[in-house]
């Protein structure tokens, strides 16, 4: 239709450029460590490595995954990410579906009461001592427990509840289905999307969660992924020390690739839900944060 | 139906704004809320007066300042940008990677920043010393230490925060375009003169919201990428609340410093809330 003017092309070269500038440098983080991760460890320690690796090798992988406490916090990770969804979802789901009801006598002070936790908290140390109260210190409820229901994710839910036709559940009451029947016979099989991109958000959140397990787990064998990784990025020599490995095992095995290749054996998990869940959290995040 | 979730309600969320009252106490843990002394307001005195916590409240604002100047922008850009773009796939594709960090943990963000600061064969350092620089211990380093929890916040979040603006975008009538462009408007004047007006009300929503949560200047970002060398800098009302209250088992004072934090959010939040409602006829709940 326009004829594209010397202006048009100069416009698009500078966005394609900052664009691409942009992207790299997203990328770049991921590329130097994971040239680390898969170097030689003379490289590694001369600080050589860049964007790609030199002396291609795979032992430190190896060695990262073979490690017993690696194994037993990833496995701790799944565990919690795994149980901590469901029981999330669930609990979110049901809790969301009277409070969609604006009519129910009283529902409205209770949504109130929820909004109100979103403004304000009671604040670290409460938080600490009634975990502790609970004697929920060092065990994995305490990883889940309290993240319950992320009032957020929550309000998405019952946004999306609002929006499907109150016929159907009219239809159904006549022919005498009950509260719970017609909550999970026709409601919840019609919010797919939605509670798929609400338990990927659960999910991304049990599994970077480090905070929690910060503050209430001390006892070495039951840390999560996240907590063992931060002790590796903040003291890259415990990694290979204090390991009962053979001599031979560490070879080939510079700490600071034991570094990176933790930090990239723990992204896979992400990069691979990643793709589903870029299908819905558009979606998902709109719903949330833009209502009139 | 509402029975497990007024039980979550209940125990996990006001059971702890109870718990609030131990900041009024000089709390002992054997003897709980209901048999430690209390204080009134002394735990709030001390606070004013300590220069740690002036310290703290400083770095805090200034760190969330330079965070709200330097990286509120970029999203905009980004999307006022991105529509711009003619071909789909490169669109698709620049939006899938930049929206990646946003799902990744604070701990893997570190790791990853540890190895690209490193003076010792860091990718930033290496440019630096290409260039004839001598490397930066950024992580070490007071005068880099703002900078650098800036430009990882950054990295992180200024392609998700994009999202918003790229729907506002889209919710804009095709065809004010066109009559600009009869009218001979080229494409940069249509991006000031309709794209950014169209999205406004957006942005100064957006704006608000983030001022609300000005003392956020993001605990578990500092949590993963300080160390005692840069406390001076570094050290915001959120590490130092547990710092304090879990390291030096100073339960009443730390939680003093917390009410201090949620009851200025709360009233940060409010008035946002109150000037969307305002200017916008917008609320954010």
């Amino acid at each position: 239709m326009n004829k594209r003017t010397y202006a048009d092309y100069s416009l698009d070269a500078v966005i394609y450029l900052v664009l691409i500038l942009m992207a790299l440098s997203t990328l770049l983080p991921f590329a130097n460590v994971l040239a680390k991760a898969v170097s030689a460890e003379w490289a590694v320690l001369s600080g050589k490595v860049g964007l790609f690796p030199i002396g291609f090798q795979l032992d430190t992988m190896k060695f990262v995954a073979t490690s017993p406490q690696f194994i037993r916090s990833f496995l701790i990770s799944v565990g919690v990410t795994i149980v901590g969804t469901l029981l999330s979802l669930l609990i979110t789901a049901v809790t969301a579906y009277p409070l969609s009801k604006r009519k129910l006598p009283g529902i409205s002070v209770i949504l109130i009461l929820f909004v109100f936790t979103m403004m304000f908290s009671g604040g670290i140390i409460p938080n600490y001592l009634l975990v502790r109260k609970l004697g929920l210190l060092n065990t994995l409820g305490s990883l889940i427990l309290p993240a319950l229901i992320s009032v957020f994710n929550m309000l998405v839910i019952k946004s999306y509840y609002e929006s499907l036709p109150e016929s159907l559940e009219e239809s159904a009451k006549m022919d005498g289905a009950k509260d719970w029947t017609i909550l999970f016979r026709i409601i919840l099989p019609l919010s797919g999307p939605v509670l798929a991109t609400i338990g990927l958000f659960y999910a991304v959140s049990y599994w970077n969660d480090f905070f929690s397990p910060m503050l209430y787990i001390n006892s070495p064998s039951l840390k999560p992924l996240q907590l063992y990784l931060r002790d590796i990025v903040m003291d890259a020599n415990s990694v290979t020390a204090g390991l009962d490995r053979s001599a031979d095992d560490l070879m080939n095995v510079s700490s600071e690739g034991v570094q990176a290749a933790t930090v990239i054996a723990s992204t896979i998990p992400i990069l691979l839900v990643y793709p589903f869940l870029q299908k819905y959290f558009i979606k998902g995040v709109l719903i949330g944060s833009v209502k009139g | 139906m509402l029975v497990p979730g007024m039980i979550f309600l209940i125990l996990f969320k006001y059971t702890p704004m109870y718990g609030i009252l131990i900041a009024f106490q000089e709390f002992n843990i054997f003897d709980g809320i209901s048999g430690s002394p209390w204080v009134g307001l002394e735990q709030f005195q001390k606070l004013m007066v300590s220069d740690e916590f002036g310290r703290v409240f400083r770095n805090t604002l200034l760190i969330s300042f330079y965070k709200i100047v330097i990286l509120f922008p970029i999203p905009i850009l980004l999307a006022l940008f991105l529509n711009e773009v003619a071909k789909m796939w490169f669109k698709r594709l620049v939006q899938t990677i930049v929206y990646l960090p946003h799902f990744l943990s604070w701990v893997i963000i570190a790791g990853l920043f540890v190895n690209i600061l490193s003076p010792s064969g860091g990718l930033i350092n290496e440019m630096i010393v290409a260039l004839g620089g001598k490397p930066i211990s950024f992580l070490i380093d007071n005068n880099y230490f703002r900078s650098v929890l800036v430009l990882t916040a950054g990295w992180k979040e200024v392609g998700w925060n994009a999202i918003i603006f790229i729907a506002a975008i889209a919710g804009i009538e095709q065809d004010q375009y066109e009559a600009a462009a009869l009218d001979g408007a080229g494409r940069i004047k249509q991006m000031i003169h309709i794209t950014l007006p169209g999205i406004a009300p957006t942005i100064v929503l957006m704006f608000l919201l983030r001022i609300g949560h000005l003392l956020e200047a993001g605990t578990e970002q500092v949590l993963t990428l300080y160390n005692p060398v840069v406390y001076e800098t570094g050290d915001v009302i959120g590490t130092y609340v547990y710092r304090v209250g879990l390291g030096k088992l100073d339960y009443s004072f730390s939680t003093a410093v917390g009410l201090f934090n949620s009851v200025v959010g709360f009233l940060l939040i409010v008035s946002g809330n109150w000037l969307s409602k305002k200017l916008l006829n917008r609320s954010i709940w």
